[in-house]
């Protein structure tokens, strides 16, 4: 198809697409990006690019090899059409100065503007709000902030790519030795082709003194993004890291499969708060990302603690099970999530503790939400190995349902071998009640209002788990995410 | 999905024994000509499918099972003494037959029919094989396929059976590996009721096979009470399908108690297919030795203003491995449905291992649906509160056991059956009876 036909289409459908969404722009700069296609050639180009050590070369080339040998996962509660993994670009970077942006006057402008609108505090803001923010925007990180301030107490806090040159001994120790590349399709997948992401490194007895942030956004159209996060905190060291995504509004399917490593060492704690609101498809279910994400913790030291938050509106498919692996004695896994379908999205989300070590303790709280003719289901797996004694689980899910097209399941699956522990778990479902709502009308509250608040009540919960920045944005996003489902 | 090769070997014994009922219908051999088929093509469950994840068959896949019975030596006065009641019309099953001259079915009311397979299928005809699905389902097909004899229960319209139905089913020891599949169908029209007990007995420790398949149609208004007691030989094979369809008002109360098997699979099913029907679907089981017991119940609220309420309790000892799936499904336009469902398992020894997986479905938006599961050990407070009270420590615990356990007892109405279940279940406790 010629090039001014294929964008005059685009527009057509951008033009049909529902005008709710708030962060659907396209930033238009120059994108260096890969022709479609997915081959060993694309790994070592992608390698050489960004001028990769021989040991991650490999390890793309291993990753890439057992793909190959893999079948796409069917068991998830979603549906949806065959990928074609040949029909991706895997990479795509936007244009810069060969030297690199020194300072955020360097940086593209039109770039700037695009963090602007998703209101990233890149610039004075950012400081105002103590917010050190590595933006990704596609695949090659542009901007880092509050680099020095971090550098003074030893923190790393840079993109993927710049890691693998300046610490290769962390890389290569940490890298796949939470998620090996073998864990899943996805996640082999992310291994072979990742483009960046972010490398956090606490050192030992720091406290991390302001939360780190990151932006991820599928910016240039047709690009699938396979981000890799890795997060180490050594002993006794503290973070609180939050992410949050957005995307711009595409009407073809666009693949997300990022893959996320924590490793808590002794007494270290890790928080990791996720809010995401990627295009979630228009109301008939057309475009919008695929999720596919691996996150997963390992809670190596004794008495280490590990929590995850996630605050999920977005995506037409979300695949994503934050585990934690409790292998440190004593240690503490949380989940904290909330869910929200509308319209044709699907969900399928939940966690996995699995629990190794001694008096390891985890909680989980889930709270659903679906309406439209979404799907939502909570998948999540309990597990007591044979030595953890004392082991504890507390699990609560709860499905609340607006809408009588929508579903909402629950596939909890717990597995013990170890009889001093101690699980529950609990679920329920229900549906506002006309009780409540009537109760808010007859006090002046109209329909949306009242479900806005029984919603947001619904979730407080997790809501405070969440850090304060985050906290205001994920009720607006809730509030935003069922327009129109009631009433 | 590609079948497991040793589970397909394993198949082909089983797909060139040959059954036919007496004056089989061609209805019925074509019931069993498709479930050949049907087994010929998936064999075997292997452990890679969801249904079978926690429970291997490699141990049974390895047996060679036999379908031509010895002559056994039961009596009737053993059957009296293996009796969970007294004051019961009886049925009496034998490795794998009928037994007219050991069942106590001569003078039955008006309205009651108790038959075997062979002579009462005709009137539940159009009733077999409509409550399961053999597609895919390798131990539903292999009981089509080979049906050898089991009983039909009927009751008419508007008959209320006060005395309850014992069928009893013996495995006298006298076949090495011997395979039994029986079918039981239970029809109750319009407004009747009736109680049945399922009790399955193995009178030696030898290995078999039980693979009964027991089907059950409630019609408008009708309410059936059943209960099934599993006390199978310690190396025995008790593979079982339970499943209902329940229309308008019917009510179905139906409680399993496992004790037996060294491997017990149960499949307890029921759809809701009428307004205001009701289901309480109970289960008990007690693991000890390397005894594995899987439970996998499903409720379908098909149409609104349907209600379940489950509970399942388990007690695993030594190297016992339980497994317990409920599923709840609310299908589409089901509204109103109200459904609780509850797994509670209390863990004894070091080794022996517990997965549940209690699942709920949900397509319809006004309903009230909740589950919960739990695994646990005993209360160590509990325990040395009634340790100041001045009993022993096997005493104690035996006490606190069978606490956790009379739960799932005490939900059935006081009368005979449950003495004498909770008799059974006493004597089957961690520390024996005391």
């Amino acid at each position: 198809m010629p090039e001014t036909e294929q964008a005059q289409e685009l527009q057509q459908i951008d033009d049909v697409l529902d005008s709710d969404y708030k962060a659907g722009f396209v930033t238009d700069i120059e994108a260096d990006t890969f022709l479609p296609g997915l081959s060993e050639q694309t790994v070592r180009d992608i390698s050489r690019i960004k001028g990769e050590p021989e040991f991650l070369l490999e390890w793309r080339l291993k990753a890439y090899r057992h793909w190959l040998t893999l079948e796409t996962p069917k068991w998830a509660h979603v549906h949806y059409p065959e990928i074609d993994y040949q029909s991706i670009s895997y990479y795509s970077s936007p244009k810069q100065n060969k030297d690199g942006p020194k300072s955020l006057d360097e940086v593209d402008p039109e770039l700037l503007r695009t963090y602007e609108k998703l209101g990233v505090p890149l610039d004075e803001r950012a400081r105002l709000a103590g917010v050190a923010v590595d933006a990704v925007f596609d695949s090659v990180s542009v901007a880092n902030t509050f680099q020095d301030k971090l550098a003074e107490d030893g923190i790393l806090f840079m993109p993927f790519s710049k890691a693998v040159h300046q610490h290769p001994e962390l890389i290569k120790k940490y890298l796949g030795s939470v998620v090996p590349y073998r864990d899943n399709f996805y996640a082999a997948l992310n291994s072979a082709v990742f483009s960046d992401g972010s490398f956090v490194y606490i050192p030992k007895g720091t406290r991390c003194p302001m939360e780190l942030s990151t932006y991820f956004r599928i910016n240039a159209a047709n690009t699938g993004q396979f981000e890799r996060t890795l997060i180490i905190a050594d002993d006794d060291a503290y973070v609180s890291y939050l992410e949050g995504c957005t995307a711009p509004m595409r009407d073809e399917n666009q693949l997300h499969a990022a893959v996320v490593e924590l490793v808590a060492h002794d007494r270290a704690e890790i928080k990791y708060s996720t809010v995401q609101n990627w295009y979630p498809g228009d109301k008939n279910g057309v475009g919008g990302i695929f999720n596919f994400v691996t996150k997963r913790a390992a809670c190596r030291g004794e008495s280490s603690k590990v929590s995850w938050t996630q605050v999920e509106t977005g995506s037409a498919i979300t695949w994503k099970y934050p585990s934690i692996i409790l292998q440190g004695d004593n240690s503490v896994g949380e989940f904290y999530s909330i869910a929200v379908t509308n319209n044709m999205q699907q969900a399928d989300t939940g966690t996995k503790m699995i629990h190794l070590g001694k008096n390891t303790s985890s909680t989980i709280i889930a709270k659903g939400i679906s309406a439209g003719r979404s799907q939502n289901s909570y998948r999540g797996l309990v597990r007591i190995g044979a030595n953890a004694e004392n082991a504890r689980n507390h699990t609560e899910c709860d499905s609340l349902l607006m809408g009588d097209q929508c579903g909402a399941h629950t596939f909890p699956y717990i597995e013990v071998k170890n009889p001093t522990a101690q699980i529950e778990h609990e679920a329920s479902t229900s549906k506002i009640s006309e009780d409540q709502l009537f109760y808010c009308k007859q006090r002046g509250l109209d329909v949306e209002d009242a479900v806005s608040m029984i919603v947001n009540g619904f979730c407080k919960q997790v809501m405070r788990q969440l850090p304060m920045e985050f906290a205001v944005e994920a009720q607006n996003l809730l509030g935003l995410s069922l327009e129109g489902s009631v009433g | 999905m590609p079948k497991s090769k040793r589970l397909t070997e394993l198949a082909t014994p089983f797909a060139s024994v040959v059954v036919e009922l007496e004056q089989e219908t061609s209805f019925v051999k074509e019931l069993r000509g498709n479930a050949l088929a049907q087994f010929n093509s998936y064999g075997l469950p292997a452990k890679k499918e969801e249904d079978w994840k926690y429970t291997s068959l490699w141990g049974f896949s390895q047996q060679q099972f036999s379908h031509q019975a010895i002559p056994h030596t039961v009596s009737q006065a053993q059957t009296e003494q293996l009796a969970l009641l007294k004051q019961a019309y009886r049925v009496v099953i034998v490795d794998g037959v009928f037994s007219n001259e050991l069942s106590q079915i001569d003078n039955l009311p008006t309205g009651l029919t108790v038959s075997s397979l062979a002579e009462g299928l005709a009137s539940v005809q159009s009733h077999l094989g409509g409550q399961i699905n053999i597609e895919k389902a390798g131990f539903n097909a292999l009981n089509t396929m080979l049906m050898n004899d089991g009983v039909v229960i009927t009751v008419a319209k508007g008959i209320n059976i006060e005395q309850p139905i014992e069928l009893l089913v013996i495995n006298s020891g006298a076949t090495e590996n011997l395979a039994t599949h029986l079918r039981n169908v239970i029809v109750l029209e319009e407004n009747s009721q009736v109680t049945v007990i399922e009790h399955y007995v193995g009178l030696s420790d030898i290995q078999y096979l039980t693979n009964v398949v027991t089907e059950v149609v409630l019609a408008k208004s009708a309410e059936l009470t059943h209960y099934k007691l599993q006390q199978e030989s310690e190396n025995a094979f008790h593979i079982a399908t339970l499943a209902a369809s329940q229309a308008a008002h019917s009510q179905w109360k139906t409680n399993s108690i496992s004790l037996g098997a060294k491997l017990a699979r149960n499949d307890v099913h029921t759809q809701l297919l009428g307004e205001q029907a009701h289901v309480v679907m109970d289960g008990l089981y007690l693991l000890n030795n390397k005894q594995h017991s899987d439970f996998h119940t499903r409720i379908d609220h098909a149409v609104p203003n349907t209600t379940s309420e489950e509970l399942f309790k388990g007690v695993i000892d030594d190297k016992g491995h339980g497994v317990f799936n409920g599923k709840v499904i609310v299908h589409k336009d089901a509204q109103k449905t109200d459904s609780n469902q509850q797994n509670h398992n209390l863990l004894l020894s070091r080794n022996c291992e517990i997965d549940s997986k209690p699942e709920l479905e949900i397509y319809a938006d006004d309903v009230k649906c909740a589950h919960g599961s739990t695994v646990g050990q005993m209360n160590e407070d509990h325990l040395f509160f009634l340790r100041t009270r001045g009993l022993d420590e096997v005493s104690a615990r035996n006490l606190l056991t069978y606490a956790f356990a009379v739960e799932v007892l005490e939900r059935i109405p006081a009368g005979d059956i449950r003495k004498a279940l909770s008799a059974v279940v006493e004597q089957r406790l961690p520390q024996g009876g005391q």
